[in-house]
């Protein structure tokens, strides 16, 4: 019973469509935009003269000087050195713990009703609440503004997250299929090495790019952890645009399209485990 | 997360073969995510709690070495504190708004696509595109494009006149409109995927069969597949809510909460406490008193959906 | 003579640019007030005829009367036909009543009226204790009852029903099918099943209409279709087990008479001319019986012996045929041992053997 759009519901769908991609087409723009046009008024949208040299600016430490001085004249460098390091690093120990506790609470839990509560509840507190805390334990123990510290809060936020989702593909394959390899005469351990992971790599795939995109765009903990050793993508973001009180458009819009694309990537990757990632695994689609 | 540990018991049947028992398996499989588990949200807790009730202030040594003062902190909180409860309320109905806005666009998108047309697979991307990009980058964006000289003045100034301009970061109304846009813009797609998705496995019979008995077109859609939805519907908003009360990233972006404080959430006030008025303390208070009303809140939005969620594990 | 409630008149559907053709010009009429079975294997076009006749597949070509006024146009809502699906496709969100009370209440009618209307049917279907237990609590034919009602409600004039006892147990389904007996006799109404199960359509109906590969092969009452089946693949499908099918030509020698088909020899106890060509001669299992006579007509080996309770069914074989037979529970068979069989000239059917179509034939002194 497929009926095809009527004109009406064309056009309202061209209008949505032009909403939803004009902010990324202003973001383009902008970062494509030569210095001169930034502080036009009315803003370009399309610029006469467009260039990639924003790009270059952003790792130039001479370039931004003549901008202003402090956060302003930071090079991106660092924060994107430092976006990959933390990223990957906390994705991967996220993903790795959350791997064994979902094999664990799945083959070998009871299921009880308290476990997926507890679990989602972590994913529930506000970062500014666990903030708090968090940066006065850390300065306690010298982890402020340190790599080490903001890890852990990475995979400490996002473990939850990663052990129920990958709960969901574990407990979408049948017991059976382990207990086969472990009459076979493997250990369990084996079993789940050379079982379990391999046939749930789809899901292992879609859970670590989600994580990904959640510790890759994290900002509150890392604005707030980090001082001088430290910095993310996001932190110098925001840095560029409240220290000039934003007459620094192309560069700005320069780094945070470096910031986007891994994302857009990643999201085109696992477009079909979206909907389960974005609902924590309650919804298949 | 003791209740984990306490909550793994092992299974009478199967094979107990060769290698480490299923006790050991288990304990060793889940114990890292226990330590970290119980890391972050119990230390933090405890910490924050200890915390609330002294008057402590990096600048006063160590943290071990506190005044303690009881209650002070939460009577100035609950009683005093108009920012505190204003901040409540707000971040309470811009989430409401928000959510509203995103639930009904959503819909509209997921009908929308029920329907037959070319470059579906390639509009779908298309559609998705917001929430995929970084909170920060969103609310970049959306500061740049209501500045005074942006693009939406000068859409309104095409549209309406030059009177149609305005100072959107000026004056509160027009900041609450601008930070509830950049919302609903960034996160609409997530209900239209989840709608899409329930829409695409709603049975196909009852459907006909409404409309063999003669219903019209409006009342299959309100009467079948709307209910049908129910559930799906439910999980979307408790997701989207546990997400939206947290909204900090892209207000920081566009209004650092101001003008004043009209647009501070509940976590940029939190933040503002904590790290740019260093009053630890009674921020450690605030963040206590927040994670146990997230507890609360989200044990009662799970509530209704609490068995939906453990069938479809 | 009166018109028909519903004709289809060289009905036609085709599917990916007429490639595949479901349904190949049906003609069918059928009477207000009987009930027809249209009975056929998978894929053999009897539900894509029902979904046209209800309105949710347009014909490609051909005509759907009811009343003798054309419906092909009017849309599935208001045709007046209703149609209880094959997994029922009750609300599962709503309770009994709101099920039922559905037809009326999207139609604006006042609440008085339709409860009313909802209890009538309700009570007809033993479904009054239920009414307000919401619908995912019930079993398997209290749901197909609520499908019924749903539609029952809305006062159809055509009832469709899509395989109806086919996702009931055993007992569900004797059940139903009395229900459905006893339905048909105090609503009168002019019903139309699908299925692909022949003692469903036996049971049940008035006529039967058998199907297969987009067309009706026969349309008869159901004893005499029984009896006379037109078609080989009719008579192949009725029945449990079906009739013996053997393709052959008749022979006389030294004036006997008899049915070959290679080694088979089936004596047809009489003399006389035999009609030329290949014919396929029809045998009930009813009809053959285990010979006590010295010379029986047929003799065989028994192959295998499938004891069924009140019967035990017998394959035999004849040469390189086999025959299937019913006999007694009593008789004392075993697999292997040598058998006569004694045969009930009556009841054969002889098929053209190549038009498959019955015919009638006088041979040795019967006629077929």
């Amino acid at each position: 019973m497929e009926k095809k759009l009527s004109p009406l519901q064309t056009v309202i769908m061209g209008v949505a469509l032009i909403v939803v991609l004009f902010p990324v087409f202003w973001i383009l723009m902008t970062a494509i935009k030569p210095p001169t046009d930034w502080n036009a008024s009315p803003a370009i949208w399309i610029p006469s003269e467009p260039t990639f040299v924003n790009f270059q600016t952003l790792f130039d430490p001479d370039a931004l000087g003549k901008y202003g001085v402090g956060g302003v004249s930071q090079p991106a460098t660092k924060a994107v050195l430092g976006s990959i390091l933390a990223t990957f690093v906390s994705t991967a120990l996220s993903v790795i713990i959350g791997l064994f506790s979902a094999i664990g609470i799945s083959r070998y839990g009871n299921n009880s009703k308290a476990t997926p509560l507890i679990i989602l509840s972590g994913r529930m507190f506000p970062p500014a609440a666990i903030a708090v805390p968090f940066v006065i334990i850390f300065s306690n123990i010298g982890l402020i503004d340190s790599y080490i510290g903001l890890i852990a809060i990475y995979v400490a936020v996002t473990l939850p997250f990663s052990t129920w989702m990958l709960k969901s593909f574990v407990e979408d394959l049948p017991r059976e299929i382990e207990e086969a390899a472990m009459i076979d005469g493997r250990s369990k351990l084996a079993a789940h090495l050379t079982v379990t992971i391999p046939l749930i790599k789809g899901g292992l795939f879609a859970t670590t790019m989600f994580i990904f995109i959640l510790n890759w765009s994290e900002f509150m903990f890392a604005l707030v952890l980090s001082y001088t050793d430290v910095s993310t993508i996001p932190v110098q973001l925001a840095k560029y645009v409240t220290a000039t009180a934003g007459t620094l458009y192309g560069v700005q819009a320069a780094l945070a399209v470096l910031a986007m694309i891994p994302l857009v990537i990643v999201g085109y990757l696992i477009q079909g485990h979206l909907a389960r990632g974005m609902t924590f695994g309650a919804i298949k689609q | 997360m003791t209740q984990i540990a306490s909550s793994i018991s092992l299974p009478t049947k199967g094979p107990t073969t060769k290698g480490l028992s299923n006790a050991t398996i288990a304990r060793v499989f889940t114990v890292p995510g226990q330590v970290v588990s119980m890391l972050v949200l119990i230390l933090p807790l405890l910490v924050a709690l200890y915390m609330s009730f002294t008057d402590w202030s990096p600048t006063r040594g160590s943290l071990f070495d506190a005044v303690f003062v009881g209650f002070e902190n939460y009577s100035e909180l609950f009683v005093y504190d108009t920012r505190f409860t204003y901040a409540v309320i707000r971040t309470f109905l811009i989430s409401t708004v928000c959510l509203c806005l995103e639930f009904s666009f959503g819909l509209g998108l997921a009908v929308l696509f029920m329907r037959k047309f070319r470059g579906k697979s390639v509009l779908f991307s298309a559609f998705l595109t917001p929430m995929m990009i970084l909170p920060v980058v969103v609310g970049y964006i959306f500061w740049m494009l209501f500045q005074s000289n942006g693009p939406i003045n000068q859409v309104l100034e095409f549209m309406f006149g030059a009177e149609a301009m305005m100072e959107w970061f000026r004056s509160a109304p027009p900041a609450i409109f601008a930070v509830i846009l950049t919302e609903v813009w960034h996160w609409t797609p997530l209900f239209f995927l989840i709608l899409l998705s329930g829409l695409n496995s709603v049975p196909e019979n009852p459907v006909r069969a409404a409309v063999i008995l003669g219903a019209n077109p409006r009342q299959v859609f309100w009467r079948v597949i709307m209910p049908t939805l129910k559930p799906v519907i439910i999980v979307a908003f408790v997701i989207r809510a546990m997400e939206i009360i947290k909204l900090f990233d892209e207000v920081f972006m566009l209004t650092r909460g101001g003008p004043g404080s009209s647009t501070e959430t509940i976590s940029l006030y939190i933040y503002k406490l904590a790290f740019n008025d260093f009053q630890l303390a009674y921020g450690a208070a605030a963040a206590f008193m927040v994670l146990i009303g997230s507890l609360v809140l989200v044990h009662m939005l799970l509530a209704p959906v609490r068995d939906q969620l453990l069938e479809g594990e | 003579m009166s018109r028909p409630k519903l004709e289809l008149v060289k009905l036609r559907k085709e599917y990916s640019d007429g490639t595949v053709i479901a349904v190949d010009d049906i003609d069918l009429a059928i009477e207000a007030g009987e009930t027809v079975a249209l009975l056929g294997s998978s894929g053999c076009g009897k539900s894509t005829t029902l979904n046209m006749i209800v309105g949710l597949e347009n014909p490609t070509g051909g005509d759907i009367q009811i009343d003798g006024a054309t419906v092909v146009t009017t849309p599935a809502g208001k045709r007046n036909v209703g149609l209880v699906f094959q997994d029922y496709a009750v609300f599962t969100h709503m309770t009994v009543r709101k099920n039922l009370a559905f037809g009326l209440e999207i139609r604006g009618k006042y609440v008085l009226e339709t409860n009313r209307a909802v209890e009538e049917v309700a009570e007809l279907l033993n479904l009054s204790d239920k009414l307000d237990v919401s619908v995912k609590e019930l079993g398997g034919s209290e749901l197909q009852r609520v499908a019924i009602g749903r539609t029952l409600v809305t006062k159809p004039e055509i009832l469709l029903l899509d395989e109806p006892l086919s996702n009931l147990e055993a007992e569900a389904r004797l059940a139903m099918r009395r229900e459905l007996r006893r339905l048909q006799s105090e609503i009168g109404l002019t019903i139309i099943y699908v299925t692909h199960d022949q003692v469903e359509a036996l049971s049940l109906a008035d006529r039967i209409a058998v199907m297969n590969c987009g067309r009706i092969l026969q349309v008869e009452d159901t004893s005499t279709i029984f009896d006379k089946p037109d078609h080989t693949f009719v008579a192949g499908f009725l029945g449990s087990p079906p009739m013996n099918l053997l393709r052959g030509k008749f022979a006389a020698e030294s004036g006997e008479v008899s049915f070959q088909k290679d080694s088979f020899t089936l004596p047809m106890g009489g003399s006389g001319a035999t009609p030329a060509g290949f014919y396929t001669v029809g045998i009930r299992p009813e009809a053959l019986s285990v010979s006590s006579a010295d010379t029986p007509a047929i003799i065989g080996r028994i192959n295998n012996v499938e004891p069924r309770g009140p019967e035990t069914v017998v394959t035999v074989s004849v040469g390189y045929e086999t025959l299937t037979l019913v006999a007694p529970p009593t008789d004392v068979l075993h697999t292997g041992d040598p058998v006569g069989l004694d045969i009930d000239y009556e009841s054969l059917v002889f098929f053209g053997g190549d038009s498959n179509r019955r015919e009638e034939l006088a041979v040795a002194g019967r006629i077929f």
